[in-house]
């Protein structure tokens, strides 16, 4: 798994509830918990290994995580406590669902405040810039690291450049395993994952949000002149390999602390 | 030096230290943390076989290090890159001080940088002076993510910042190594930040700036940044170390780099004690790109760019004539001390092989 990328399971791309949702059992919180992404990454805590041991009682549930390192910015960590909260209270059997965070220097904050509601600002005041503010910019580096695949899928189906950049949001649809694009009365064809994918985080990231919206942008938010399209492909793939390469120093990170198996098969992840 | 395909590589490891975290150094619980945190690190991407046990982590001393890097010849140089880290580290985790007594024990072998902190105004104005002088010093290492008082780190683009930038271009102190690493702030922007690097890099041409870890987890802010600012350079450390078991990780961001700064801008580095330049100097000379890389890319980790990488580059910033250096080598300190006359050609072309 190491290094390796995830294809589903973006926000984007994560729609379907499992059908265990009902179940009052660990695998209805792990289907829940794998929505969660470690933000610097894009990928999902559960496929990352951070979540440790998954307690239900009735209709209460304690769920535990560590991260790589204890220098993990508090602020991904925050981000990690609240969505793994949220998503399994969003369970509608749980009640209330309990998140710790170990081995990190700011466990006992990152904990107390996550799970009496503070915010982060509450828990962090000498913290310049919020989580908001931080989520924006991890999202939008998201969106870049799609949009490559999603513009190759194009260029393959033999759409020119110039039309690329001129494509609207609405010239795009969904169906089934394709994407339709709409070119001056003529339909393209193209597989539906790698545009799936690229509009899901476009959305996320605040960007592409109406039919009227241009569907491709540069890193910066904009429209891309036609002549400088294969520099932004570059770009993007550049956001790709940061992602992975800093995904590869986690998952180095947290093996060297935990054991192949995660925190859950450790003994003493202190140690 | 290195022989790869019949050529000689002479190589400078352009990050390494002489650090001490022994507890009775340990002032503060970020001490302790700070160094686990690198012993993760450590333990992440060595070999088994390779790996040390904490204590001598924590504390190595001189005559160990100088076994490390010249012991099998791995490396040739050394660039000193200081982390004082003294609210942590009651003498310092790894000062300018305690680098210079292997630095001036060997100081053929060493280029040895300081350190500034702008938080420490005037004060720290004279210090940078005070290293100057002492030790003619080319270059600084900047921890940006330094804590100080109520202070959890400094940006360089900041106006203070800019005060001792000047200081250095007056004072013929050219080389600015910037850490840009994991962040220890509650957080906030700096999380992402290699920016600062921008204004800094613009505002001072005569000055180079080194970014260590190649920005990591900012790689592409890093190398977009660079690809505008000719006197940026990216320093390997931690992405050197991907070689034990994420090879083609490494390719990749060797792609990266070699794309956008071109293969006259990337400077090895071992980072030492964090990985010993003894087992990785092999590694990374004798890691290969992926044909896919290769075409996706269009670059290659050859004898040519590989010689740059791994010294030439770091030669060129510190004012090192390598071939004098080869010459001096045949019979310093060093060379008697491990008996490496014949690796260096002593006697006539025997290490020509």
């Amino acid at each position: 798994m190491s290094g390796s990328r995830t294809d589903a399971g973006g926000t984007g791309a994560r729609d379907a509830v499992p059908d265990t949702a009902d179940d009052r059992d660990e695998a209805a919180v792990t289907a829940r918990l794998d929505r969660v992404e470690d933000p610097e990454l894009a990928r999902s805590i559960v496929e990352l290994d951070y979540v440790g041991t998954i307690e239900i009682d009735d209709d209460r549930v304690r769920v535990t995580f560590t991260l790589p390192t204890a220098w993990c910015s508090p602020a991904f960590a925050w981000m990690m406590a609240v969505d793994a909260r949220d998503e399994v209270e969003d369970l509608e059997w749980v009640r209330e669902a309990r998140v710790e965070l170990h081995d990190h220097m700011h466990a006992e904050e990152i904990t107390t405040g996550v799970n009496a509601g503070d915010t982060f600002g509450e828990t962090f005041p000498d913290a310049d810039g919020g989580v908001a503010e931080v989520r924006a910019t991890i999202a939008d580096k998201a969106r870049v690291s799609r949009q490559r695949e999603a513009i190759e899928a194009l260029l393959a189906a033999g759409v020119d450049p110039v039309q690329i950049v001129d494509l609207d949001r609405g010239d795009v649809s969904l169906d089934g395993d394709d994407a339709h694009v709409a070119l001056d009365g003529l339909s393209v064809v193209v597989d539906r994952e790698p545009v799936a994918d690229y509009l899901g985080r476009a959305e996320a990231s605040g960007h592409v949000t109406t039919d009227d919206d241009t569907l491709f942008l540069t890193p910066e938010g904009e429209p891309i002149p036609a002549d400088q399209l294969a520099l932004v492909q570059k770009r993007s793939r550049l956001a790709d390999v940061n992602m992975g390469g800093q995904g590869a120093v986690c998952d180095a990170l947290h093996r060297a602390r935990h054991g192949p198996n995660g925190p859950g098969e450790s003994g003493d992840p202190t140690a | 030096m290195y022989e790869m395909d019949g050529e000689e590589i002479f190589v400078i490891d352009g990050h390494v230290h002489l650090w001490d975290a022994r507890r009775e150094n340990i002032t503060h619980e970020g001490g302790e943390q700070f160094i686990q945190c690198f012993y993760d690190y450590h333990t992440g991407f060595t070999p088994e076989e390779k790996q040390w046990d904490m204590d001598e982590y924590r504390h190595y001393g001189a005559d160990r290090m100088a076994t490390d890097l010249f012991g099998n010849a791995a490396v040739d140089m050394a660039v000193f890159q200081p982390t004082y880290l003294t609210e942590f580290y009651d003498e310092g985790f790894n000062t300018t001080e305690q680098n210079a007594e292997l630095a001036e024990e060997y100081p053929e072998r060493f280029v040895l940088n300081g350190s500034f902190d702008p938080r420490d105004g005037e004060e720290g104005l004279r210090y940078l002076e005070h290293l100057k002088e002492e030790y003619d010093v080319p270059g600084v290492k900047l921890y940006t993510a330094a804590w100080r008082g109520e202070s959890k780190g400094w940006r360089l683009d900041s106006d203070d910042a800019f005060e001792f930038l000047e200081k250095c271009s007056d004072l013929g102190i050219e080389n600015i190594n910037a850490h840009k690493g994991p962040t220890i702030r509650p957080l906030n922007r700096d999380a992402f930040d290699v920016k600062d690097v921008d204004d800094a890099a613009s505002s001072f041409p005569e000055l180079n700036f080194i970014v260590n870890h190649v920005g990591l987890p900012r790689l592409d802010d890093f190398c977009w940044i660079a690809a505008q600012e000719p006197n940026v350079y990216g320093g390997l450390a931690v992405a050197s170390a991907m070689t034990t078991n994420r090879p083609r990780k490494f390719g990749e961001i060797m792609g990266e780099l070699l794309y956008w700064l071109g293969e006259d801008r990337v400077l090895f580095g071992s980072d030492y004690a964090l990985w010993n330049p003894d087992w990785l100097v092999d590694q990374v000379m004798n890691a290969e790109l992926t044909d896919e890389q290769r075409d996706e890319y269009g670059v290659e980790l050859d004898v040519d760019t590989m010689r740059k990488v791994m010294g030439e580059n770091a030669a060129r910033l510190y004012d090192i004539d390598i071939e004098e250096k080869k010459r001096q080598f045949r019979d310093d300190a060093v060379t008697e001390r491990f008996d490496l006359v014949d690796h260096y050609g002593g006697d006539a072309g025997a290490a020509a092989d």
